[in-house]
């Protein structure tokens, strides 16, 4: 009897063990070290967001909306700058990809005007901004590699314009 | 009945002893977090929002060295080379039509080449679209140097206006961030530098600076 009761203690106590691990995992995963921010790669202003994977109606237009984020202190023109000069942001679907991007379509730019010439008015895009396509699929799995081009500027400095990699795992059934 | 007290003793030990520890480790990690963030504060707070993020604006490691040669071709197709204007004090300003700053300073630039000519001072305009053309797309050139023309003629540029400067990127320290100047004394050597766009007395003070050396 005695010793079925302390068998039964140390099961708890085994219980316990366990149960205080499985809490400390929980609770790392739940640190606020855990989601400091990513890191952005040297030179990339613009991030992609998601969607990672999309499941569409193989040749059937569908509507998927991109996810972007401009980096901190940064602006891009929008895909409708007010000068011909300045470089629209635009996306790109490569040929023979098995996805067509049948038509994107932009959000409206936000007025801005740089520190030194507050009576000029840019079109740009800053922080989170999207954008929505339509896309045609064929059937089967392809990893497209889609892309985005821009040109960044901050208050002072502009930069080069730059193409970065939109990859999407479109799936069409 | 005393061993079930004992047993029954320690296993409430053990479950104080783990609430302990998980408690510390969450307080432990928690002061981390929070002195991680503090030095994150800390460190945004040396570069202000909306500046490059990396390095000085006033540095290359060109700073001190022979500016290097160069020989390109102006609007009428003429070759320029910097080796043509030693024993002047020249800025090299690095400019692109999609640039707005660029576009900001343009008057400066002619005003301060005004000033200064008498004392033996040129500015050459470069411009660097990074458009990534082939050296054999005669018709992306084409186009490139129209905008060029185009942007200098609107802007006033009366110095010479050079094209396709990413062709000497490279040897320039990769024109990253535009605009860029060069600002070079009278024996070829570069004395100071400026990334971005600051303004008109401290481009004056970088070309006094050039004359004087």
């Amino acid at each position: 009897m005695k010793k079925k009761l302390a068998m039964t203690f140390a099961a708890v106590a085994l219980g316990i063990v366990a149960g205080a691990s499985g809490l400390g995992l929980a609770l790392r995963a739940q640190s606020p070290l855990a989601d400091s921010n990513r890191p952005m790669a040297h030179g990339a202003t613009v991030e992609y967001l998601f969607p990672e994977q999309i499941t569409l109606t193989s040749g059937k237009p569908s509507a998927v909306t991109l996810h972007f984020r401009v980096a901190e202190g940064y602006h891009i023109n929008s895909h409708t700058p007010k000068d011909e000069s300045q470089i629209p942001t635009s996306f790109a679907v490569p040929e023979s990809s098995g996805v067509r991007l049948e038509s994107a379509s932009y959000p409206n730019g936000v007025d801005y005007a740089l520190p030194l010439d507050p009576g000029t008015k840019l079109s740009v895009y800053t922080g989170e901004f999207t954008v929505q396509t339509r896309l045609v699929a064929e059937r089967g799995n392809h990893l497209v590699e889609a892309s985005l081009h821009y040109q960044a500027c901050d208050k002072s400095v502009c930069y080069p314009p730059k193409t970065i990699k939109v990859p999407i795992d479109v799936i069409g059934n | 009945v005393k061993r079930n007290t004992i047993v029954l003793g320690i296993t409430l030990l053990l479950l104080a002893v783990f609430a302990w520890a998980g408690w510390a480790n969450w307080e432990y990690r928690k002061q981390a977090a929070a002195k991680q963030a503090a030095m994150a504060a800390a460190k945004a707070e040396l570069v202000p929002a909306g500046s490059a993020p990396d390095a000085s604006l006033n540095s290359s490691p060109l700073l001190g060295k022979q500016a290097p040669e160069f020989s390109l071709a102006d609007l009428s197709g003429k070759k320029v080379s910097l080796s043509s204007y030693k024993g002047k004090t020249v800025m090299i300003n690095f400019w692109a039509t999609w640039c707005g700053p660029c576009k900001i300073e343009t008057p400066w630039l002619v005003e301060l080449r005004n000033e200064y000519a008498s004392k033996g001072f040129e500015i050459l305009g470069i411009s660097a679209e990074a458009d990534d053309l082939a050296d054999d797309d005669k018709a992306g050139l084409a186009k490139q140097k129209a905008a060029v023309a185009a942007f200098a003629k609107q802007e006033h540029m009366e110095y010479p206006v050079l094209i396709n400067g990413d062709s000497i990127s490279t040897a320039y320290g990769g024109l990253d961030a535009m605009p860029t100047s060069f600002f070079v004394d009278r024996t070829g050597k570069v004395v100071a530098v400026q990334l971005g766009i600051t303004s008109k007395a401290d481009m004056a003070a970088k070309i006094d600076k050039a004359l004087a050396e």
